[in-house]
């Protein structure tokens, strides 16, 4: 008989302690501070323009991108590249990792698929997306939802293992079938873990979505910050970057927030 | 004509441990009456616990076999319902629907559901506490809760694993009498498995007592002094039987552990 870990996680008091003004107003402050020096580099003259593009001028960068209409194309191309990616990647990547984590011939067999797939960069997967996508959507989509599956697959692989068995004997002793296990022991046992997963994925979903449109596209945030290399626009390879990084991170803070409503229990 | 028979015939028990595998239980004969109080002491690694699971279903014999009325365990069933040590509470349910989760398996109007589940918690006194989530309630709370969800089903059998090993005295006499209070009202056939022998004098009617290394059943004692029993007034007798006890176990520990047999 396996001894799976029979603790219970986190079993500890409530520890929801709202977060202070001064507490809430640091990461601003912080905002703040980057910035003056950002823009005391840039009025001292020491480095170039071209190298190092002061924070006005990335600001224009990004308001001509968005007069020009450009801005908005490739956030809606990059966007919807990401999101179907990531969807398609993040169902797929749960499903199999309650199949692999759950079923023991499953385990065996795609095992070590697993410790094998993981550690190829995703950015090696574009020549490879390209051959077999062209370079239209087809390829963004399975690099990303590439990416995000094996990292979500990976993740609820593991959960998997750390559903305390005293839960799923208290489920099966109370006449639960191993479906209704799944849905109300399984997956709400494993859910920390599982989120841990899509949230991982959300920024790997963000790196290889720009790694694909780097090479080859017509379209999108990376596209666009191809181009501007081409004619060394750095400030407007700067707004991209700072936009990117917005994105990524509004995208994070939106499964954290998704995944604390869907754990309830488990303290934030 | 109450029900729950529990046969244990000529079973052996085997874990995987470090060492490969060791028999935690050999040839272990025991009948459970139907509606009768059992409790198992003896030292830890006597396979009091690897019993319990085998009975629940949890864990395949190696040899002989266990029927609950005539009928063979084969795996974890509603009929044999388990209250383990951790709780085992799902935390993401009330408390209210970690009761309903076992009343499930009735497909009953969902306000019949509610109305038993409700109805089961009021019997551990805790109709005010159905809408909390499990860590927002005590370990004593908690494990009537978990007493509440195992009856609500009225399984024929009860096996607990060291139901009250996690909460201090105090509450831990409080859980015994209403243990004792939630059994009259079931009549289910209990089995206990405690390292606490206080605990096993004061609530059963039969104990056994085990050895380990491997794990088998030495001795048997009867109990027929009413309950609610207080050691301090039940006689000579179970003091009697308390000090036999402490004997055999004090005998366990000085002996090492015979893993050749």
């Amino acid at each position: 008989m396996s001894e799976p870990p029979d603790h219970i996680p986190s079993q500890g008091a409530r520890r929801r302690r709202s977060p202070t003004r001064a507490r809430a107003l640091l990461p601003l402050l912080s905002f703040v501070f980057v910035l003056g020096l950002w823009c005391a580099v840039a009025t001292s003259g020491v480095v170039r323009e071209i190298i190092f593009p002061a924070p006005w001028s990335v600001w224009s960068a990004t308001v001509e991108m968005w007069r020009n209409g450009t801005l908005q194309k490739d956030l809606a191309a990059s966007l919807s590249r990401a999101a179907v990616g990531y969807g398609l990647g993040a169902a797929l990547g749960v499903a199999m990792g309650v199949l692999s984590g759950r079923i023991a011939p499953v385990r065996v067999l795609l095992g070590p698929f697993l410790s094998l797939l993981r550690p190829i960069p995703a950015i090696a997967l574009v020549p490879v997306a390209i051959v077999w996508f062209g370079i239209g959507e087809g390829a963004k989509y399975f690099v990303v939802s590439y990416t995000v599956f094996l990292t979500v697959w990976f993740n609820t692989h593991q959960g998997m293992a750390y559903v305390p068995q005293v839960w799923l004997r208290a489920a099966r002793s109370l006449g639960a079938s191993r479906l209704r296990e799944l849905c109300t022991v399984v997956l709400p046992a494993a859910a920390p873990h599982i989120l841990a997963g899509l949230r991982l994925g959300v920024a790997l979903a963000f790196l290889s979505l720009v790694a694909a449109e780097l090479s080859g596209a017509s379209s999108g945030l990376g596209f666009r910050l191809q181009e501007a290399r081409q004619y060394v626009r750095t400030d407007r390879m700067f707004a991209l970057l700072i936009i990117l990084g917005l994105l990524g991170a509004l995208a994070d803070q939106a499964v954290a927030w998704l995944g604390r409503k869907l754990v309830h229990w488990e303290r934030a | 004509m109450p029900t729950g028979r529990v046969r244990i015939e000529n079973l052996t028990l085997r874990h995987d441990g470090d060492a490969g595998c060791i028999d935690a239980l050999t040839g272990c004969s025991l009948t459970l009456a139907p509606g009768s109080f059992t409790a198992l002491v003896g030292p830890s690694g006597c396979g009091k616990s690897s019993l319990v699971s085998a009975i629940a279903g949890f864990l395949a014999p190696v040899d002989g076999h266990i029927t609950l009325d005539g009928r063979r365990i084969t795996g974890p069933s509603p009929e044999v319902g388990v209250i383990f040590q951790q709780y085992a509470l799902f935390p993401w349910f009330t408390a209210l629907n970690n009761v309903r989760y076992g009343l499930r398996q009735f497909a009953l109007p969902r306000h019949e559901e509610r109305a038993r589940a409700q109805a089961a918690l009021a019997e551990v006194g805790l109709e005010a506490d159905a809408d909390k989530y499990p860590e927002q309630l005590s370990g004593g709370m908690q494990q009537r809760v978990a007493i509440a969800r195992t009856f609500a089903t009225d399984p024929r059998v009860l096996l607990m694993d060291e139901p009250f090993g996690a909460l201090d005295a105090q509450t831990r006499a409080q859980m015994q009498d209403l243990l004792l209070d939630v059994w009259h009202k079931h009549r289910a056939t209990v089995l206990l498995v405690t390292h606490d022998v206080d605990e096993a004098l004061r609530l059963a009617d039969d104990v056994h007592v085990m050895s380990r290394g491997p794990g088998r059943l030495i001795r048997h004692y009867a109990l027929s002094q009413p309950r609610p029993r207080t050691l301090s007034h039940s006689g000579d007798a179970l003091l009697q039987v308390r000090d036999e006890i402490f004997a055999l176990l004090r005998q366990q520990i000085d002996r090492p552990a015979d893993l050749s047999t």
